[in-house]
């Protein structure tokens, strides 16, 4: 019964990703008449390069052979090559790729963490004060800009620090290279940009989790546990929690395809060395290949993020798996 | 929850039912209308967003009456004045160049791009919905796919591809960010014509020989409308969000032209010299996006009141 | 006489609504024997789930705002809800209306079943499994032991019900109460929940509470029955006494208007005409009276008290307190 769901979905994923390949490419050949618009005019290529690079990338090839050697390339892990430097596009992921993965696994670990006791408190003590405050700050969560939230705190806790003499956080960078680089360095690093990253999440989750457990609490089997005669916190985190969290692993399965790309703002503003930041950088240099490469890397991360989070499902919820 | 909106035309006499109720019975509109102006946090969300609207459109006028100031004029002996500095009332950049102003006027840029962007999307994304679960069938299989696959790239790496191929102005850029956007639309529309399409008077419409169009049209559309409304109320704030982000990274709307975002892309190097420009333009878009929420809450509350989270 | 196992006295719970005070119970006293099963019976909203959730202290948002529930020597409405919990599924158990959400989805039933006994009895997970198996078994499941591994959504609805009741056993309660246990079952499984509510009451001596809306369900299951209407007790005493000659005119009317194989195929139904009082705006008088077709000007004023009309039964019926028989078309 697992197994038919998981080769259903796979499939299904398949066809996806085959799909996005062949959107982005075409995106690419239609801007213009040949594969990358402006390649003629950079002004940092040689003809001799110019011309390197249009053979290597099979401009002047019919557009099936060249999309299929394309593809042939990305299933062996090729990505592409940069139109600057020739770097391949596949180890700039793999350079980039972990400390993306640091930043945004962090956010979502104290996401969870901090949005589950919130929810539940917002439930437990319903049309509180507290319950309220939390509202509130959940509301005005939505509403701020990432990017300005980050520069506010680096604002405040980077230069006005520094600048009244106190102990500052560092405002650029996963690490210094003259502090050594070290597990307090790393994470002194982390701590500004994972904090302006999970913000939304916690927002997000702990409203979540509230109206979740609401629900659940409202339930027979809640009623029926409490006939049982347990203690109210047993009712509440033993029979309740476990149903109310369900729906909230689906929320963060949602979430695991952004891991790669969700960081993108927040990387640039703390120039924090990952993948998005290097989208970017590259993209203001018009390097169309690169881009073009971590676009397509981050969709296979997408597309499968998503095939996990419906496996994450089936395994939790019963119902699934033997329904 | 969607009253017979369409039903006279047939010319099916009104079955009244006697209720006894001392309330006269009201169409959907009409009380979905009741409930929204109930929510007074709403409506004052609400007309936050008209003022701002306001504001954007009287730009120049405000320019000239109100701060003196136009939006790209340079002024060397007034950078980084501080609010109330030489007439500048929130204070001048490192240009010199009036905020308050500039505000004012990026509010052009932030609510008019939002705007755009959300009829396009709706648009595109209504009409997809519609033939997909209008028709079924492969052609569902097709679209759905096809909106799948969109949906699969990451939105940011997408927009920053955009950018970068296409020059992005206000309308481009509209469209750029609203080719994530209509996906959801379209999955969501289609999802309400599944269940519309079910019921009985479509059925009924169908077996005097409406045509499909027609009956998209004029029967389906009418009920997906408030789901439509919910939608784009709740997804406006999101789009200013990312029109803001996009400005921010210089991938979107260029200077001279100010827009909130574009206002703070240099913000790294005002730190030591103003942290009002840094403040302000972010103030503004929290302020914003706050009221857009507020009162896309309030409208979702009001048109179908079974999705409210107490 | 021996002593009551469980006596309510004068028990009153209220809600408290926008439209105002609603007292669901409004003065209800009973008792359970032993061993014995007690019927109650009543339409929806009545207020018989009530009066058991209200014993079980289970009736929140609702406040017991009145009266007494002794259980062996204790007045459960003054005990703290640590030391209900010591009664609740140990010593009283309570089943529901509809186990397919009465059930928690996402553990196994056999965990469920053995739950209390690992509560209560502090038994260790092992054990408190092999006894939940065997009462699954005892309670009619066939395969206790494998479909002790199963989820509830694996169960039908009869064995759900089953299980259900498995699960409020175990801790070999005195008292079981089981709030419309056949209500949401198909017609034929119901039969043989009854069976097996009947069985239970034998065999493990356990008095029970069931509490319906069926008569039919009454006839077949309880030595005594009570029958509720708007919050009160109308009419009590022993099963065959009541339906061979009810005392109260709302019971009359809910024998006459129960569909008979034997009736003649022409006869209308006699439904007992208007609808349940709202609760928040009750009648003055007797609650009954605008429905009732023995009606005296009385009843529209003063409100009649359970008092003993005949040998074995109460009735809170001027009327029948006055010794008129019911009788009529």
């Amino acid at each position: 019964m697992l197994a038919k769901y998981v080769a259903r979905r796979f499939l299904a994923s398949t066809v996806v990703v085959l799909g996005v390949t062949a959107i982005t490419l075409a995106l690419m050949k239609t801007t213009s008449g040949s594969y990358v618009p402006g390649i003629d005019l950079n002004p940092a290529l040689r003809p001799e390069d110019i011309a390197r690079l249009r053979a290597q990338l099979g401009l002047d090839e019919p557009p099936q052979v060249w999309y299929a050697t394309w593809l042939w390339n990305a299933l062996h892990g090729d990505f592409g090559h940069s139109m600057i430097d020739g770097s391949t596009v596949t180890s700039h992921i793999l350079d980039r790729l972990p400390n993306t993965i640091e930043l945004t696994a962090t956010a979502i670990v104290i996401g969870v963490v901090l949005a589950i006791p919130l929810g539940v408190i917002g439930a437990l003590r319903r049309g509180s004060k507290t319950d309220h405050s939390l509202t509130v700050v959940s509301v005005a969560g939505f509403a701020v800009p990432q990017f300005w939230m980050g520069l506010m705190l680096i604002l405040i806790f980077s230069v006005t620090l520094e600048q009244h003499g106190l102990p500052w956080l560092p405002s650029s960078g996963a690490f210094s290279a003259y502090n050594g680089g070290d597990v307090f360095d790393r994470l002194e690093h982390l701590i500004l940009p994972a904090t302006v990253l999970s913000f939304f999440y916690t927002s997000t989750w702990s409203r979540f989790i509230r109206s979740s457990m609401l629900e659940v609490l409202s339930q027979d089997y809640i009623r029926t546990a409490r006939a049982k005669g347990m203690s109210e916190r047993r009712v509440v985190y033993l029979h309740g929690l476990r149903n109310a969290l369900i729906p909230l692993i689906t929320l963060i399965g949602l979430e695991l395809p952004g891991l790669v790309s969700g960081g993108l703002v927040v990387e640039v503003v703390f120039g924090w060395p990952g993948i998005g930041k290097l989208a970017f950088e590259r993209a203001l240099q018009y390097d169309y290949t690169t881009v073009m490469g971590v676009t397509f890397f981050a969709t296979l991360l997408v597309v499968a993020g998503n095939l996990l989070a419906d496996l994450l499902y089936g395994v939790l919820d019963p119902r699934i798996r033997y329904g | 929850m969607i009253g017979p909106s369409r039903v006279a035309e047939l010319d099916i006499p009104a079955a009244g039912v006697e209720t006894g109720v001392a309330r006269p019975a009201q169409s959907y509109w009409n009380e979905s209308w009741e409930r929204l102006r109930e929510n007074r946090l709403g409506v004052a969300a609400g007309v936050l967003l008209v003022v701002l609207a306001l504001i954007a459109v009287m730009a120049p006028i405000l320019s000239a009456v109100l701060t003196h100031f136009q939006p790209q004029t340079i002024d060397l002996d007034s950078t980084f004045a501080r609010p109330g500095v030489g007439g500048h009332i929130l204070g001048a950049d490192e240009l010199g160049r009036d905020t308050l102003t500039r505000l004012i006027w990026g509010a052009r840029v932030s609510l008019g791009v939002a705007f755009l962007t959300v009829a396009m999307s709706l648009t595109v994304g209504t009409a997809v919905g519609m033939v997909a679960g209008y028709y079924g069938g492969w052609i569902d299989d097709v679209l759905m796919r096809f909106v799948d696959m969109v949906l699969a790239i990451p939105a940011i790496f997408l927009f920053i591809l955009m950018s970068i191929l296409i020059r992005p102005n206000a309308i481009t850029l509209a469209a750029i960010v609203a080719s994530v956007g209509w996906g959801s639309v379209a999955r969501l529309v289609r999802g309400e014509v599944l269940s519309v399409k079910q019921r009985d008077f479509i059925l009924a419409t169908r077996s005097i020989g409406a045509k499909d169009s027609r009956l998209m049209l004029r029967h389906l559309l009418p009920n997906v409308l408030p789901v439509l409304i919910v939608a784009a109320s709740l997804g406006v704030g999101q789009i200013i969000l990312v029109e803001a982000a996009l400005d921010f990274l210089g991938l979107g709307i260029q200077p001279p032209t100010p827009s909130w975002g574009n206002m703070l892309t240099n913000a790294q190097s005002y730190f030591f010299r103003s942290g009002w420009l840094v403040a302000l333009p972010g103030i503004t878009i929290f302020l914003t996006v706050l009221a857009s929420n507020l009162f896309g809450n309030a409208v979702r509350d009001a048109f179908d009141p079974r999705l409210k989270s107490h | 006489m021996t002593q009551p196992l469980l006596e309510v006295h004068e028990l009153r719970t209220v809600f408290s609504t926008k439209e105002g005070v609603v007292r669901a119970v409004d003065g209800v006293s009973f008792e359970l024997h032993a061993g014995e099963t007690l019927g109650i019976v009543g339409e929806s909203g009545c207020g018989k789930s009530v009066t058991a959730l209200s014993i079980m202290r289970l009736q929140r948002p609702g406040r017991i705002v009145g009266g007494k529930v002794t259980f062996k020597g204790q007045d459960l409405t003054r005990l703290s809800e640590y030391e209900m919990r010591e009664i609740r599924g140990k010593e009283i158990a309570m089943i529901f209306q509809d186990p397919m959400t009465s059930l928690n989805p996402v553990y196994r039933v056999g965990w469920q079943v053995a739950e209390p006994t690992q509560l209560h009895n502090g038994w260790d997970a092992k054990r408190a499994l092999s006894g939940a198996v065997s009462m699954l078994g005892r309670v009619g499941i066939p395969g206790a032991a494998a479909r002790a591994r199963d989820y509830p959504h694996q169960f039908s609805g009869g064995m759900r019900q089953r299980a259900m009741i498995a699960m409020g056993l175990t801790t070999t309660p005195q008292v079981l109460i089981a709030d419309e246990p056949t209500t949401a079952l198909d017609v034929t499984i119901q039969a043989q929940i009854l069976d097996l509510l009947r069985d239970v009451n034998r065999e493990f001596g356990t008095a029970t509470i069931l509490i319906t809306h069926n008569l039919g369900v009454v006839a077949g299951m309880c030595q005594r029955l009570i029958v509720m209407y708007a919050g009160k007790i109308v009419e009590a005493g022993p099963t065959t006494d009541v339906f061979a000659n009810p005392k109260h005119p709302y019971t009359w009317s809910l024998l006459r208007s129960i569909p008979r194989l034997d009736a003649e195929r022409h006869e209308p139904l006699k439904p007992i005409e208007g609808f349940p009082p709202s609760l928040v705006d009750l009648p003055q008088g007797c609650s009954f009276h605008p429905r009732c077709v023995f009606r005296l000007e009385k009843c529209s004023r003063d409100v009649p008290a359970l008092l003993q009309v005949g040998e074995t039964q109460r009735a809170a019926c001027w009327v029948t307190q006055s010794g008129t028989e019911l009788k009529g078309a």
